[in-house]
C-alpha cells in the first residue's frame, strides 16, 4: 500500500513527528516511561498542572490544529464530566460544602480530587498521543525485538491495530462505495446491509493479514539467535546528551518524590509540600523533564529558519 | 551503540548529583521532607479502594451487618459493658474496656498517640486491604465467642412481636437473626410512620478505642482523633416520634456539621454509616468500622430500622476489633 510506504518509509521515519522523533529511540522510551509513569502517580496540583500543560504544548506541536481541536473538543469535557462525577460517589472530606439529595455530603475534597484524577487522566491520554507520534512501531522491535521478541511484535501490532483498522476501513469502503455498495447508498436496511458487508470485508482481510505477518516474520527468521536488526538509529552525541539530560531530571524528581518531596494529600483536608528550595526545585526539574522534546523542536525550528535565511 | 564516557557526560553527571545533593541538604535545614512513604499515591488506593472494601465489608457481612450488633442483657448500662469488655480482652489485643465506656471525661488527658512497637503493618489485614471477606469470616470465626453479655435471639419472642422469620434459615427476609427476649424487634424505615410529635433521647459519637490503637491508623487521619476521643458529646437531642438511629444520627451531624457518608443496603433494608468525622470504616484495620448501641445494647440489625422511643440513650462507637473492643462481639455460626 503506498500510504503505509510513505508513513514508515526510511526517510519518512526519521522526520515524521519532529525532531525529537529523529533521536535515537532509546532517548525517546526512556522519555516517555518517565513522564508517563511521573503522570500516572504524581497526584500533586503543581505536578499535573505542569504534566498537563507540557502534553497539550508537545501534542499540538506535533500534530497542529487537529491536537488543538481534538484537545478542545474532546478532552476538554471529558476532564470535566469526569471531574465532576466523583463528587457524586465520594463524599470523603472535611470541608463540607452542601448537602446532596442522597443525603451525603458534597465535599470540596471530592470535587478538588476528581479535577485532579481528571486531569491525570486526560494528560496520560495526551502523552500517549504524542507517543504514537513518536515511538513507532519500528522504533519499538527495534528497542525490544532482541530482548522479547514474541511480545514486542504483539505489542506493536496490538498498538498499530487502532489506526492501521482505520485506514483498512477507509480502503474497503471507498472501494464500496465505487461499486454503489457503501453505508451512504440506498435504503436505512440496505445501508445497514452494506455496513454489514464492509465489516465481514474487514474481519476476513484482518485475520488474514494477522497470519500473512506471522508467517512472513518467521520466514525471514524473527527471533533467531545471532540475527541483526535492521535499523537506520546511530546513537551519537546529541543522543547522548538529550539521553543524559532526561535521565538526570527523571532520576532527580523520581529520588525527590520517594523521599515524599512531592508529598500532596487530597483527603481528609487537602495538603502538602508547596513551598521550600526542595519542592521548588523538584517542580522546576519535572517541568524541564516534561519540556525536552518541546524545546528540541523549537530549537530545530528556530536553527532551520535561520538556515533559510541565510541562504 | 557503545556507551562511551565522555568528557560532556561526567560533567552532566557530576552536575546532577550536586544538586541533588545540595537541595537534599538544604531540605535537611529547612525541615521541608516529610519523610512519608509515597503517599501522594494514597490518595489513589483510598479512592477505588474504598469502594472495593466497602463492597466486601457489607457483603461479608451475612455476619458482619449482624456483627454489628447483639449485645447486652437489658439491665447492663453502658459503664459494665465496659468493665466486662476488659475482662473478655484475652490479653492479645491489649484493649481496654473502660476506654470506650466510661465515658466522655474520662479519657481526655492522657490520651495522647501511644508510642507505635509494631506500627501500621501490623494491623488486622496489613495497609492496602488484604482481607477478603472470607478470610474476614474465618478469623472472625477463630475469634472465639461472642462478647459478654450477647444474648442469643428468641425466636418466640421475636415472633410474638411480629417479626416475620423464615423456618428455614432462621432469619428475617432481610437476614437479620432474632432479637434476644425483651429487645425491640426492627421496624421497617419504609413502614415507619412519622409524626410532628417531638420527643427527646441522647446521642453521642466516639472513637475512644482508635486511641487505644493509634498505630493502627492511617497516618492521614490521626489529626481527625479528638484527644479524648468524643466527636458528639452526649447530649439531649429532639427527634419526631417514629423516627430512626439513622434519621437521628443524620439529622444531629448535619445540624453540627460533623461529616457522616453512609450507603443504603437494600439487602439489609438499611443504611450503613461509613464514616463519620471522616473516620471511615478500614480507617484502623480491615476490622474496624462504626457500630451502635441504644441502652447499652448493640441492635443485630440496621440503624434505619431501630425505631426510637422517648429517653433512649443512643451511642455510635468507632471498633478497631469486629466490635470485640467495645464489647459488641457477635459470634456468627455455630455455637
Amino acid at each position: 500500500m503506498p500510504r503505509e510506504a510513505s508513513k514508515t518509509g526510511w526517510g519518512g521515519a526519521a522526520r515524521e513527528g519532529g525532531a525529537f522523533a529523529g533521536y535515537h529511540p532509546a532517548v525517546n522510551f526512556l522519555y516517555f516511561a518517565f513522564v508517563l509513569i511521573a503522570s500516572m502517580f504524581f497526584m500533586h496540583p503543581v505536578c499535573l498542572g505542569i504534566s498537563l500543560c507540557c502534553a497539550f504544548l508537545y501534542s499540538i506541536l506535533l500534530s497542529g490544529k487537529r491536537a488543538v481541536r481534538f484537545n478542545f473538543i474532546y478532552m476538554i469535557p471529558m476532564m470535566l464530566v469526569a471531574a465532576l462525577v466523583n463528587p457524586a460517589f465520594n463524599h470523603e472530606g472535611a470541608t463540607i460544602l452542601t448537602y446532596l439529595r442522597s443525603g451525603n455530603p458534597l465535599t470540596l475534597e471530592s470535587i478538588l480530587y476528581g479535577f485532579a484524577a481528571a486531569v491525570m487522566m486526560i494528560s496520560v491520554i495526551c502523552w500517549f498521543s504524542c507517543y504514537n507520534a513518536v515511538m513507532t512501531s519500528d522504533k519499538f522491535i527495534y528497542l525490544f525485538g532482541r530482548v522479547i521478541p514474541a511480545l514486542s511484535l504483539i505489542l506493536s501490532m496490538a498498538l498499530r491495530f487502532v489506526p492501521r483498522f482505520k485506514a483498512q476501513i477507509k480502503v474497503i469502503s471507498n472501494a464500496q462505495r465505487c461499486v454503489g455498495r457503501d453505508v451512504s447508498n440506498g435504503s436505512i436496511l440496505q445501508r445497514a446491509r452494506h455496513g454489514l458487508t464492509i465489516l465481514s470485508i474487514m474481519i476476513t482481510w484482518a485475520l488474514e493479514n494477522a497470519i500473512e505477518t506471522a508467517d512472513s516474520m518467521r520466514s525471514r527468521g524473527y527471533g533467531l539467535p545471532g540475527r541483526t536488526a535492521f535499523s537506520i538509529f546511530r546513537f551519537d552525541r546529541r543522543d547522548k546528551i538529550a539521553l543524559a539530560v532526561i535521565g538526570g531530571l527523571g532520576l532527580y524528581v523520581f529520588a525527590g518524590a520517594a523521599m515524599g518531596g512531592l508529598y500532596w494529600r487530597y483527603f481528609p483536608t487537602t495538603k502538602g509540600a508547596f513551598t521550600g528550595i526542595y519542592s521548588i526545585s523538584l517542580f522546576s526539574a519535572y517541568g524541564g523533564l516534561c519540556l525536552t522534546p518541546a524545546v528540541i523542536e523549537l530549537e530545530e525550528t528556530r536553527k532551520w529558519k535561520l538556515l533559510r535565511s541565510n541562504i | 551503540m557503545k556507551f562511551k564516557v565522555t568528557k560532556g557526560k561526567i560533567t552532566a553527571a557530576v552536575i546532577i548529583v550536586l544538586v541533588l545533593v545540595v537541595s537534599f541538604v538544604l531540605s535537611l535545614i529547612h525541615n521541608q521532607v516529610c519523610i512519608r512513604d509515597s503517599a501522594h499515591t494514597y490518595g489513589l488506593f483510598r479512592y477505588s479502594g474504598g469502594g472495593r472494601g466497602c463492597g466486601v465489608f457489607q457483603k461479608g457481612c451475612g455476619g458482619m451487618g449482624e456483627g454489628r450488633g447483639l449485645t447486652a442483657g437489658a439491665s447492663v448500662t453502658p459503664g459494665a459493658l465496659g468493665a466486662l469488655g476488659d475482662e473478655d480482652g484475652d490479653g492479645a489485643d491489649g484493649v481496654t474496656g473502660p476506654a470506650v465506656a466510661s465515658g466522655p471525661a474520662a479519657t481526655t488527658s492522657e490520651s495522647v498517640v501511644k508510642p507505635t512497637p509494631a506500627g501500621i503493618e501490623s494491623r488486622p489485614g496489613g495497609v492496602e486491604g488484604g482481607l477478603t471477606a472470607e478470610e474476614k469470616l474465618k478469623l472472625a470465626a477463630s475469634m472465639g465467642g461472642s462478647s459478654p453479655n450477647v444474648e442469643k435471639g428468641s425466636e418466640s419472642y421475636s415472633a410474638e412481636q411480629g417479626m416475620e422469620i423464615n423456618a428455614s434459615t432462621g432469619k428475617d427476609q432481610y437476614l437479620t437473626d432474632p432479637v434476644p427476649e425483651g429487645k425491640p424487634v426492627p421496624v421497617e424505615p419504609q413502614n415507619a410512620a412519622v409524626s410532628d410529635k417531638k420527643m427527646t433521647c441522647t446521642l453521642s459519637v466516639r472513637c475512644d478505642s482508635i486511641l487505644n490503637n493509634m498505630d493502627w491508623l492511617d497516618p492521614e487521619k490521626v489529626e481527625l482523633v479528638p484527644a479524648d476521643g468524643v466527636i458528639f458529646a452526649s447530649q439531649k437531642v429532639t427527634f419526631y416520634e417514629g423516627e430512626s438511629v439513622f434519621n437521628l444520627l443524620q439529622r444531629e451531624m448535619k445540624n453540627n456539621k460533623i461529616h457522616m457518608e453512609f450507603v443504603n443496603t437494600p439487602i439489609y433494608n438499611s443504611a450503613y454509616i461509613e464514616g463519620i468525622n471522616n473516620l471511615y470504616e478500614f480507617d484502623c484495620g480491615e476490622l474496624s468500622g462504626w457500630m451502635y448501641k441504644v441502652n447499652g445494647w448493640f441492635p443485630n440489625y440496621g440503624c434505619s430500622r431501630y425505631q426510637l422511643k422517648e429517653g433512649d440513650v443512643v451511642e455510635w462507637v468507632y471498633t478497631c476489633d469486629l466490635g470485640r473492643d467495645v464489647g459488641g462481639y457477635y459470634a456468627t455460626g455455630g455455637e
